[in-house]
């Protein structure tokens, strides 16, 4: 429950602060999102599963999307950024698509 | 990543799995215990493992972790939020650069068409003062009016054929409703139109136009990227090509090779193509030809220099 009001606040603090992303950034803004919904759904998994843990979510949401970046980052100063940004994609879409799958079956058991 | 060990059995298989995080081992199918198909991987270790060792572990939820836990949900809130509210600012400034640039060509089209109609005015008056001094001098300037007729830089009016060609229609897709890729059977090009101007040359016209614009000697009628550009003016389809001519000039016309290809296009992908007679057409004079680099051979006396204009004009065909 705490956990949906915390994300519901965050979405709000967005879209009242409307911050803008610093040019510089904005590259990495959607492998961020990506990142951020992979540990997301990777979490409600383990909670549904009642195996939850904060550390683990924390670290995990944290060092995606830092990962993520990096490797963006990498692969902008190699020339290859968009090819690396979607492997990052690919790799980390599959993730949550069979999070969400895993998410379904315990829901509908199907 | 070797693919497909032949012997996996002797290999260890910790060392086999460096790039997998610590995990409980699994008893996994002898094919794949080593890892050879990354994505079979990532299916079946889609949740972090350190979820499955917590757990294990019996970890309780402290004061601190649900702070954490609190904070790192509502920086993936607020971040979701950030990049829904970029791609809601982007959306506009694409469709913005675009809708400006569409403004400025169709306010410079209006510029052009302005100047063209201020042109013609004084063409008019030209003429008119001409045609004055001619008969205050004792002359006839029939002859001239003729000959700017002949050319294209005058009026004409009189009876003729008009051929209407135009793009086949493409196929819609189903699914969006939006014309599929263009096929490009079904397409008229810039030399389709020089092709049926040229047969309706041949058929005996003294005057044609392009979507009422007048071809002179030298009119262009070419491509550039999908458009056709008719004397440098953009032209639409479906394209209206009117002539002036003989009353035979219609059975000559359709006698053409280039009439009788239309026709097969038309049966056989579609494109539109028509031919019918038209009385009392009144075809507007072409744009001054800007001779640059031609003189005319008996100079005129008063004025040596017929054209003194020096607007670049483009080449002929």
């Amino acid at each position: 429950m705490i956990a949906v009001l915390a994300l519901i606040a965050g979405v709000a603090l967005g879209l009242i602060l409307k911050p803008t992303v610093p040019v510089e950034l904005q590259p990495y803004l959607p492998i961020a999102v990506v990142a951020a919904l992979d540990a997301l759904f990777g979490g409600l998994r383990a909670k549904l599963n009642k195996m939850f843990d904060d550390r683990q979510f924390i670290i995990s949401f944290v060092s995606n999307v830092l990962v993520a970046g990096l490797i963006v980052f990498l692969g902008d100063q190699l020339g290859v950024g968009g090819q690396l940004a979607t492997g990052v994609v690919v790799v980390l879409g599959v993730r949550i698509f069979s999070n969400v799958a895993a998410i379904r079956r315990h829901f509908f058991k199907a | 990543m070797s693919p497909a060990d032949p012997a996996p059995s002797t290999r260890d298989p910790a060392a086999s799995r460096a790039a997998a995080p610590v995990e409980p081992p699994r008893a996994a199918p002898p094919g794949q215990q080593f890892g050879g198909d990354l994505l079979t991987e990532i299916f079946n270790n889609s949740m972090d493992p350190g979820y499955a060792d917590a757990a294990e572990k019996g970890r309780r939820d402290t004061p601190l972790g649900v702070a954490g836990r609190v904070l790192a949900l509502a920086a993936i809130g607020f971040l979701l939020a950030v990049a829904y509210l970029k791609v809601v600012a982007d959306t506009p400034a694409t469709t913005q650069a675009r809708d400006k640039l569409v403004a400025d060509v169709k306010r410079d089209q209006a510029t052009a068409d302005r100047l063209e109609t201020d042109a013609e005015k004084l063409r008019d008056e030209v003429s008119g003062m001409r045609d004055q001094a001619f008969r205050e001098a004792g002359g006839d300037a029939k002859y001239l009016r003729d000959l700017e007729a002949v050319t294209g830089l005058g009026r004409v009016r009189g009876d003729g054929i008009v051929v209407t060609v135009g793009d086949a229609e493409s196929a819609k897709d189903p699914v969006t409703g939006k014309p599929k890729a263009e096929n490009s059977d079904g397409k008229i090009y810039d030399r389709d139109l020089q092709k049926i101007v040229n047969a309706l040359w041949y058929a005996g016209a003294e005057a044609v136009t392009i979507n009422n614009q007048r071809i002179s000697g030298r009119t262009t009628i070419r491509a550039a990227g999908g458009a056709i550009l008719v004397d440098f003016k953009p032209v639409d389809g479906p394209y209206r090509i009117s002539a002036i001519g003989p009353s035979a000039m219609r059975r000559t016309f359709d006698a053409t090779p280039a009439a009788k290809q239309f026709r097969a296009l038309a049966g056989k992908y579609g494109l539109v193509f028509g031919v019918k007679e038209t009385d009392g057409m009144t075809f507007a004079a072409a744009g001054d030809p800007q001779l640059r680099l031609a003189r005319p051979v008996p100079s005129p006396s008063p004025s040596p220099s017929p054209t003194p204009s020096t607007t670049p004009s483009g080449g002929g065909r």
